[in-house]
């Protein structure tokens, strides 16, 4: 397995030079010229090209892009051109926020996700079961932005259960911020998630090994728990880990309505102004980030079926 | 295992609901948003309205425009007093006002703010004109100051930017006494020292943070800051050493009745707190504000019908909770610009005519700004010298009829033989709706109309490598002067300039270059207005809106009034605490 982990990790070698490629001819091709963003409505041709001097961008491709490849390798992204920030800092800045509003938010959902995709298995066919996937489908079929805006009038506004929209770093007071966004995050993911694990956990509830369970006399709750959802693992583990990278990327329709300093925002600014490093800085991370989480999927296969062997 | 669960989720709300922060009536807040994140409080970098407006905060300038005074009137801020200014109007000699302190910092001996001194400005201006740092405002200055151009271009390769060399523009008669010396006369130069770009910044605190100087403001204004998380929430605090600055005693006829006299002769500022959250979305912006949360608010655009009934009247819902309205015109034009590089553009008058006239202002008007707005004529808005006000465009004002005979004169009759036209625009919901609103109208008279959304950069790009066929687009005024709206049709400031429709006119360019020499006078204004109706007959844009700023204001916020150029308002700003208590209630 210690093989299996180092070779997977190698790879990440010609990943980041990929994705480093990748993200260098999207700047060059697509995106907008930082420079006159940076400078303002009333820039001089000859200011422009001072910028753009001092940005390096006037540097050969090859060596703009050997640029983009070291700060990917050594993690030294180096300043904000919009913000002039440290974008190290400002991912750290960023990131806490985003994940107080998505780790909890995503644990809870894949939990009540999984028992409520139990429950539902347990009942198929019955009311229940055809009442929570007629839930599931008319909630997924309404837009993020609706769940939102009417959560946002009705339980901060109308109710006041909640803070509209703001932040606090401190806990417990980032709670009350974080707590309406959280539920809609919840909200909005039990319909695709219950429907997903619903399939796996059917597709096993029909196998022999079930068969074999009940007609030595075990209970369909032990069946269920014990036997069905631990061979079910192994694609809950899939879909469950390899979202966790995209958590740290925050939440950005959610971050934006409630005004929520993550790194949702931060991209999307990035975007919006040509702030290479950033942009950078931030799809650099993320792959490192989806990298580790599959070979972390992989490692739990094992753990989830010792019939697994990493090779 | 479940209802273990479904309690800590409960508790989990139950937590976060009680951790909510609450009103604090011992001390003067303002609770304020603004809509986008702040890039930082370096002076020599507030090209934008909402950095700006937060620099003006901490730091100040040497003239600001009287908070109450209408038409817009400079006075003196840190100066002493206005400038004597020599015969031939290129030396301008300012007195520092004596006492002004910064505010205590770390990178002052022991802590201890320092007295503000001649040398500051000229350090803040030649900051500017910094080749390494950039500045987005040194096109105020570019060219204008003796020797100012020499400095920057010795130094644009040198290892590090000499600011001990003298410049010949820029001299220090004494400790509070400096001269500005021109290369031209240059009317506008007052207002620029009123701009937040050439506000005075000390030389130790910005040595002292060096590439973090804009994460740390220390200036001589009004608040000093507490906290700053540029895409969450900036919090100052009354400056204890501010100087003694009282609020004004005399404005326009009508603020004595409308209550904006009552703080007259008070010291400034009328707060002890600022609190400015940074809000993007429209409707939690509006939600904060219908809740008590914020003070003040622009009207977002989809919440103008719960704030005003009948166009111009505050709703009474929100009138019965103390809510107060402002409707004022903005210094603004709005146009969709034709590429005049575009030989089918630049060599046809009437295929720019006839498209101006297809175009429903009208409707335009009710659709986009909820019949607030006012319909341009051309370049320049009211409220700004050059503005003609009885001057009838005559290519404005749908006109099918006339539009299609223009169209035919043009070469096209029904459009027959023109290529589909490429309408540039950004990606947000009400920019693409303006761009369909056009293709409609323009279908009307057999114009074929594509439209291409795009990023912001890339639309940026598109207009500096004149590669953008048509564009819609805005301009606010950077200062009251018309000579900042003719600029953006006078020829050497063809893209990647501020004229990025590229349009060029001899004629029009000499009347500039002679009118924007001149000082404000009755003949200044006369080749203003020609200029004006030149620009309107000539068609260089289809004209939009100049556009209404809407704002309403709690019961409890004293002294607001519209200001364009307001980033020095909010000292002026007070908070009634019991007016706040009571009317809390209605809530």
């Amino acid at each position: 397995m210690t093989t299996y982990i180092i070779r997977r990790l190698l790879y990440m070698i010609p990943v980041i030079f990929g994705v480093s490629f990748i993200i260098f001819v999207l700047f060059n091709v697509v995106a907008g010229d930082p420079a006159p963003l940076l400078l303002g409505k009333h820039a001089t041709a000859q200011q422009i090209h001072d910028l753009r001097e001092q940005l390096g961008l006037n540097k050969p491709l090859f060596a703009q892009y050997m640029d983009v490849v070291k700060s990917a390798f050594t993690f030294d992204f180096g300043r904000s051109w919009a913000t002039r920030q440290d974008i190290i800092e400002m991912i750290r800045q960023g990131a806490w926020p985003s994940l107080t509003l998505t780790i909890p938010a995503f644990a809870i959902s894949t939990v009540l996700s999984i028992l409520l995709s139990l429950v539902v298995a347990f009942y198929r066919g019955k009311g229940i079961d055809l009442t929570i996937r007629f839930l599931c489908i008319a909630g997924q079929s309404i837009s993020s932005v609706a769940y939102i805006l009417f959560f946002q009038y009705f339980f901060a506004y109308k109710l006041g259960w909640f803070e509209i929209s703001g932040y606090e770093p401190e806990f417990p007071m980032f709670l009350s911020y974080v707590a309406l966004p959280g539920i809609i995050w919840i909200v909005l993911s039990l319909g695709p998630d219950v429907r997903f694990f619903r399939t796996v956990i059917l597709d096993e509830i029909y196998q022999d090994y079930v068969r074999t369970a009940r007609a030595k006399g075990l209970g369909e709750i032990t069946v269920l728990l014990k036997h069905v959802l631990r061979n079910a693992m192994i694609p809950i583990i899939t879909y469950v880990v390899i979202q966790i990278p995209f958590l740290i990327l925050g939440a950005l329709l959610l971050e934006s309505f409630f005004s929520i300093p993550g790194l949702g925002g931060i991209t999307l600014n990035a975007l919006n102004s040509s702030d290479f490093p950033v942009i950078k800085a931030m799809a650099v991370l993320s792959s490192i980030a989806y990298i580790l989480f599959s070979l972390l999927t992989d490692v739990l296969y094992t753990l989830a079926d010792p019939r697994v062997k990493l090779k | 295992m479940s209802t273990r669960l479904i309690s800590l989720v409960f508790a989990f709300m139950i937590a976060a609901v009680g951790c909510s922060r609450e009103q604090n009536f011992d001390e003067k807040v303002l609770n304020l948003i603004t809509p986008q994140k702040i890039k930082g409080f370096d002076p020599i970098y507030a090209a934008d309205l909402y950095a700006s407006n937060e620099i003006g905060k901490v730091y100040e300038g040497l003239l600001e425009f009287h908070y109450l005074k209408r038409p817009y009137e400079l006075t003196p801020n840190l100066a002493e007093s206005m400038p004597e200014v020599s015969a031939d109007g290129l030396t301008y000699t300012f007195k520092v006002k004596k006492g002004v302190m910064f505010q205590d910092s770390k990178a002052f001996p022991n802590g201890k703010g320092r007295e503000l001194k001649a040398d500051d400005f000229i350090y803040s201006i030649r900051r500017m004109a910094d080749p390494k740092l950039q500045s987005t405002g040194w096109w105020l200055l570019d060219g204008k100051i003796a020797g100012l151009n020499e400095w920057r271009d010795k130094n644009a390769n040198a290892e590090k930017v000499n600011y001990d060399e003298a410049v010949e523009g820029l001299k220090k008669i004494d400790d509070y006494t400096f001269q500005f010396k021109l290369t031209k006369p240059f009317p506008q130069f007052l207002y620029a020292l009123a701009m937040p770009f050439t506000f005075a910044v000390a030389k130790e605190v910005v040595e002292h943070h060096g590439q973090e100087f804009q994460n740390y403001p220390v200036g001589t204004g009004p608040f000093k800051l507490e906290y700053f998380d540029n895409s969450n929430r900036i919090v100052y605090h009354r400056n204890p050493t501010f100087r003694e600055k009282f609020y004004p005693s005399e404005g326009e006829a009508t603020d004595e009745a409308a209550g904006l006299l009552a703080d007259a002769g008070k010291k400034l500022p009328l707060v002890d707190k600022v609190i400015v959250n940074i809000v993007v979305e429209s409707q939690p912006q509006w939600l904060n504000f219908q809740k008590g949360s914020a003070d003040l608010l622009g009207v977002p655009k989809d919440n103008f019908d719960q704030a005003i009934v009948g166009g111009k009247n505050l709703h009474p819902d929100m009138a019965k909770k103390g809510i107060r309205l402002s409707m004022v015109n903005a210094l603004d034009t709005t146009y969709v610009a034709f590429n005049h590089t575009d030989p089918l553009f630049k060599d046809n008058i009437k295929l720019r005519q006839a498209m101006s006239l297809a175009y429903d202002h009208v409707e335009s008007n009710k659709l986009f700004y909820n019949n607030t707005a006012t319909i341009a004529q051309s370049i320049i808005p009211p409220g700004i010298s050059g503005h003609k006000k009885e001057y009838k465009n005559p290519y404005i004002g749908r006109n099918l009829e006339m539009a299609k005979k223009l169209l035919k004169e043009a070469g096209y009759p029904d459009g027959k033989g023109l290529p589909e036209l490429n309408y540039e625009t950004v990606g947000s919901t009400v920019s693409r709706q303006q761009g369909e609103f056009f293709a409609k109208n323009m279908a009307d008279i057999g114009i074929k109309i594509r439209i291409s959304t795009n990023t912001w950069p890339e639309l940026v790009k598109k207009t500096n490598t004149k590669t953008a066929q048509m564009f819609g687009i805005a301009w606010g005024a950077d200062y009251p002067d018309a000579e900042n709206f003719f600029g953006l049709l006078f020829g050497p400031n063809e893209s990647p300039g501020s004229n990025s429709s590229n349009y060029k006119n001899p004629t029009f360019d000499k009347i500039f270059a002679q009118a924007s020499i001149m000082q404000d006078g009755p003949e200044r204004t006369a080749l203003y207005e020609q200029l004006y109706e030149m620009a309107g007959n000539e068609v260089p844009w289809i004209y939009g809106m100049h556009r209404t700023s809407v704002t309403v204001y709690q019961g409890w916020v004293k002294n607001y009034k519209y200001i364009e150029f307001n980033h020095t308002q909010v000292q002026y700003l007070n908070a009634d605490l019991e007016a706040k208590k009571e009317l809390l209630k209605k809530f």
